[in-house]
This record gives C-alpha cells, structure tokens and sequence, in this order.
C-alpha cells in the first residue's frame, strides 16, 4: 500500500512517515500542494493524507482540484482547525476522513486501514482468499488458522494482491505499493518477494499473467 | 407615543411634517386674516354704497311729491325690510326742509338734527350706533338723512367675510393630509433601507445595494458600505489570526505525539533513535515558541519601553551579531556592519532593542541564500536614527511580503526554525520606541528590513 503524504511541517511529517513505514506502508512525503497536486496525477496511491495548512495551495484546494479531474483516491484530511464549519468544508470538498491535530498515531492507522478497506470496496477488516487471511490492524496473517510469520515486503505485496483478489497487478504496480521514494529497488525484487510467498500459501496461490503481472488463483 | 416624544422630535418625518404644517398654518392664517377683513370693508362699503343710493332716491322722490308729501310719507314707512335677511336691513330715515325743519320720518328713525354737513356719520344715540348719512337736494330745498343700525351692519359684514373665508378652513386638514402622505413616500426609501439593514444576519457584510437611495442619504449609505468593508477585514484577519494560531500551536503538539508513539513503537531500531532526536527538536521548537509568546504576551499591554535610557546602537549591533553567529554556526552568509563614525545614541530600551535587532539577524541568516551578503547599517534620516538589516537575495515574493509582520504567518512554512512571531516581536518593539517596521524588496534587489524614526538621546 502506497500513501501520499502532504505536511508542511518538518518534525510531524517525519512522525507520520516512520509512524506509517512502521505499519509497512510505502510512503512519499510532499511538503506544499503543489507537488501534491504532481505527485498524485503521477503515480497511483492507495490513499493520501492531507494537511489542510499547506503553502502555496491549501489543502482544501488540492482536494478540489484533486476530485474535479476526476481522481478518487481516499484523502485523510489532517488540519489544526477544529469548528464543525472547517470540518464540513473538509468533507464537502471530497475528503474522506477528518483528523484533528494532535492526534494519536494509532487512531491514524486505524483510519488509514478502513480507509482503504472501504476504497477496495470490502466491508470486513480481515483481507481473506483461499484460506489466507491478513489482519491490517494487527499485521498478522494465517494460512489455514495457521500463523504465518511475514516480512514488511512480503506483508505489503500480500496486501497490494489482496485488496482486492482477483484483480491482475503488474510488476511495477506493485514495485509501487512496496517502494516509497528514494528506497533501492533491485532489478527482480517483486519476483523474489512473489517466490517467498508461494513458498508459504503454495506454488499455485499466485498465477503469473504472462506479458501483465501477477494475479491470486481462484477460490477453490 | 407621546406628541414630542424623543422619537418624534428626531424624526425626520415628523419634523418635515411640523415644520412644513407650522409654515403653512402661519400662510394660512394671515391669508385668512386678510381675506376677513378685506372682506368686512367691502361689505360696509358696499351697505355705504347703497345708503347714498338710497339717499340720492329718497331726495328724488320727495322732490317730485312735493304737493303730496304726506302720502308720500304713508307709502315709505311701509317699506320696512325684511326681518330675517341681514342683507336688507329696515330703512331708517328723516326727511326735511332746507332749514332743518323735519317734515316727515320713519317710526324708528333715531332723532337726529339733518343739518348736518352732507357725509357719513357714525353716531351713538339712546344706546344705539347708527352710520347716518345727510343729503341735500341740488336746489338746497329739501334735505334727506338716512341711517342703518351698525349693529346690523357689522353683522351682514361679518357673515360676508365668513362665507369668503369658510372654504380656506376646510382646505387645511386636506392640505395637511397631502403633506403628511408626500413626506411619507418621500422617505420610504429610508425605511426600505432601515429594514434591509435590520433584517440582514451578522455575518452578511455585503455592500448595500445603492439603486434607489435618495441622495441625501448616499453620503450615509456610503459611509456603512465602508464600514461594512473594514469590519469585513477585520473579521477576516481575525479568522485567519486564529486558524493560523491554531495551526502553529497545534501541529507541533501533534508531531511530539506522533513522535513520542513512533519512539515506541520503533523497538530498538534507528527509527527510534531518530525519533527522540526530533522528539528533542520539537520540545526545543515549542519552547521557542511558547518564549515568544510569552515575550508578545508582555509587550502587548506596554504603552512605551520599560527603560528609556540611552543606548549606544552601534556597541549594539557588534554584540548582537556576534551572539546570533554564536547561535547559528552552521551559517555561511558574510554580515557587514556600516555605522556613522560619531556615536549613534537612542533613547529606549536595550534589551528590546538587541531583541529586535537579533530577530532581524535571525531571519536575515535563517531565510537568505547561503552565498549572501547581509549589511546591518545605522544611519541618521531628519534627526532620528535608522536600523536598517539587509541582504543582497533574491527578495520576498510580494504576496508574502503583504503579511510578514501579521502574528502566525510564516514566510516559508514547514522550515522548522521559525514560529510567525519574530517580525510581529520586532513590529511591536519599534511601535513602542515610536519607531515604524519598514520591510522592502530593494530597488537594486536583496531584502531590506528597517526600524525608522528611533528617537536620538539627549
């Protein structure tokens, strides 16, 4: 899961970020709402967290312009204001969460995951498919009641083909969801991840498509 | 509502109305007045008119019956008048001789001489006032007096100056009806526009429409609509003042909690350890911040310095330079000091001033390029002494410029360091020493920050 950041703020920024990487997202940090506007009609994001006090363009008008072209990814509004019309503004220029500073970092998470649980259309917060199941919350998966322990990699590429199952990702679709800006990426490394995977859910748990990516099989 | 009720005296409708009915109402009356008694003297002349007519027959007549004169008599005292019709009063009168001796009379004719010189007379006789008139005939032989009651004559006059002036009386209520409704339309734009104001909710501050004001009332119209604009602002830099205060005390709360939660949760890892390091930057940031409060908080309630002492601005702005490079080691800028050879002495407080002074060398070494210049110079402009801080950069963006100064705002947001209240410390520093904050992009390029108009010592 990939996630824009937009903050201006230098230390808290820096705090959502680690707070975010800790929860094994992929995270790219913008400063003001411009580069926001760029980031996000550049590359895909799973969701993206907006301070509404940005320079140069404000939150508010990010997030109009953002849902004027048409662009429906998840925005969690972050603002120090706090009368019910800035939080109706927020909501009614298209965010979809509202988040008051200061906030505690776990109830960000939380939002984070039914944020994106509702963006991949999916009510239960387990992700689950052919008797593996993901926990977002507790960042725990089993394989038939069975736990199984994962790495930060492993966990987000479960994840990216979780949500939701079914849908082929290409390779750079999830080189995406696992990478934030500035991390080294090797050559084959989704391929490495893909394999650990099938070595734990079973060989025939991902397909490969060929010339499009990667897709989980089936439920049996 | 009482007739002279404080309302009604500062009405404008019902002094309009007062004024207007006072003025017609005086119009009136004299009209009335003039009318009456012009009306009174014609009657009576024309009742003179028809005395010497009647005068004038009567010695006719007596002229031509001279044989017969005592039937002539019998037949005028039958001609009596009508009772009822003040128009016709009774004929009164005597008819003699040349000599005076009367030869005949009317019953109540008053006794009088007729020798009299041939004109009207007013006469009181046996408490009656008569208006008599004597007549002689061309030949002198007979001689007439005729009298009318002037009892009776004043009342005929009396009833024709009524009659004329009767209509001017009824006249009045409709006069003043018609002036009261004309005024009251007059003004319905006043009261159109009192309602518009009255029934407008607070927040609404929109100019109001000026199509169908009367133009007495655009001067005032005017006047509320730029009312309405400055309390427009000030509301506006109130919200903003708060939204930004919000934001510059709040997000540091919430990056030392996100922080704090990331130390925690970060094990033993380096995450954590970079964490408590900015954990630290940010305790060290909100203590910066809450110091400047603080320093605000005091100076707000000051009406001038808490010393007023002389201060040497040149040993000044050696030591200050020296403490903000001590400060900021890691700042590569040159900073070059040009001040007056005589001693530059002001009159204010030195603390405040090295405070102001280093705020300004703060964001001079904080916000210029690491390759530029900064000059702090001291010059004298019509007797009093300016502090002049700038650099040779690329200037500030006018839109910020416009707000530097304003609590809260940040020129360039996000930096750590800064907190938008230095330059509003330095303004209300300069306000105090009766000085102004000048802040400008230079014609020749670079930033320059001034205090102008510090008072010299002595």
């Amino acid at each position: 899961m990939r996630i824009l950041l937009a903050e201006d703020d230098a230390l808290l920024g820096d705090g959502i970020r680690a707070g975010l990487m800790l929860a094994a997202y992929a995270v790219d940090w913008v400063r003001d709402g411009q580069m926001a506007l760029h980031a996000l009609a550049d590359h895909s994001y799973d969701a993206c967290i907006l301070d509404l006090g940005l320079p140069g363009k404000d939150g508010l008008t990010v997030l109009a312009e953002l849902r004027r072209r048409g662009d429906r990814t998840p925005v969690l509004v972050l603002t120090a204001r706090d009368t019910r019309e800035d939080k109706i503004a927020g909501l009614d220029h298209g965010a979809d969460d509202y988040l008051t500073k200061p906030f505690d970092l776990g109830e960000l998470q939380a939002r984070m995951r039914a944020l994106l649980r509702r963006a991949g259309g999916n009510a239960q917060p387990l992700l689950e498919h052919r008797g593996v199941s993901l926990d977002p919350a507790s960042k725990r998966v089993s394989f038939n009641g069975q736990e199984v322990p994962l790495s930060g990699r492993e966990y987000a590429l479960l994840q990216a083909l979780l949500s939701p199952p079914g849908h082929i990702r290409s390779r750079s679709q999830l080189e995406e969801s696992l990478y934030s800006w500035g991390d080294e990426t090797g050559s084959n490394t989704v391929e490495v991840y893909i394999h650990h995977l099938r070595k734990k859910f079973g060989a025939d748990f991902i397909k490969t498509v060929r010339g499009l990516g990667y897709q989980l099989a089936d439920e049996a | 509502m009482h007739l002279f009720s404080p309302d009604r005296v500062n009405s404008l409708r019902w002094r309009l109305l007062a004024a207007i009915c006072a003025v017609v109402l005086l119009i009136w009356l004299l009209t009335g007045w003039f009318s009456y008694t012009k009306a009174q003297h014609e009657a009576e002349e024309l009742m003179d008119g028809s005395l010497a007519q009647t005068a004038r027959l009567l010695l006719a007549i007596t002229h031509d019956n001279e044989d017969d004169l005592a039937e002539l008599v019998a037949r005028l005292e039958t001609v009596r008048g009508a009772e009822d019709n003040i128009y016709e009063p009774p004929l009164e009168f005597q008819i003699g001789l040349g000599d005076g001796s009367v030869v005949a009379r009317s019953p109540d004719a008053p006794e009088l001489p007729i020798l009299g010189v041939a004109d009207y007379n007013d006469i009181i006789r046996h408490d009656q006032a008569w208006r008599v008139l004597n007549a002689v005939s061309d030949d002198g032989r007979y001689r007439v007096q005729v009298a009318q009651s002037i009892g009776l004559r004043d009342q005929a006059a009396l009833e024709v100056a009524v009659q004329t002036v009767l209509p001017l009386v009824l006249i009045v209520p409709v006069l003043i009806l018609f002036i009261y409704l004309s005024i009251k339309r007059a003004l319905r734009p006043l009261d159109l526009l009192a309602r518009e104001v009255s029934t407008r909710s607070p927040d609404n501050l929109a100019a109001l429409p000026g199509k169908r004001i009367p133009t007495e009332a655009r001067p005032l119209v005017n006047a509320i609509n730029r009312l309405f604009q400055r309390v427009d602002r000030t509301l506006d830099n109130e919200r903003r003042f708060t939204a930004d205060a919000a934001h510059e005390l709040r997000t540091p709360l919430a990056a030392l909690k996100v922080q704090t939660q990331v130390a925690r949760l970060g094990g033993d890892s380096p995450v954590r350890e970079h964490a408590l390091q900015q954990i630290e930057a940010g305790v060290d940031r909100a203590s910066r911040l809450v110091e400047q409060l603080l320093r605000l908080a005091r100076l707000d309630p000051l009406s001038s310095p808490p010393s007023n002492l002389p201060v040497d601005l040149g040993r000044l702005v050696g030591e200050t330079i020296a403490s903000a490079r001590a400060a900021q080691p890691q700042a590569t800028q040159e900073i070059r000091q040009v001040v007056p050879e005589t001693p530059s002495i002001v009159r204010g407080d030195a603390d405040l001033l090295q405070i102001a002074l280093r705020n300004l060398i703060d964001n001079a070494l904080r916000y210029s390029p690491p390759d530029c210049r900064i000059c702090i110079e001291i010059r004298q402009d019509g007797g009093a002494f300016v502090l002049d801080v700038r650099d040779d950069g690329p200037g500030v963006a006018p839109a910020i410029l416009a707000r530097l100064g304003e609590r809260f705002f940040r020129g360039q947001p996000g930096s750590s360091e800064g907190n938008g209240l230095g330059l509003a410390i330095v303004a209300r520093i300069a306000e105090l020493h009766g000085a102004r904050l000048q802040l400008e992009n230079r014609p020749d390029g670079g930033f320059s920050v001034s205090l102008n108009g510090l008072h010299p010592a002595g």
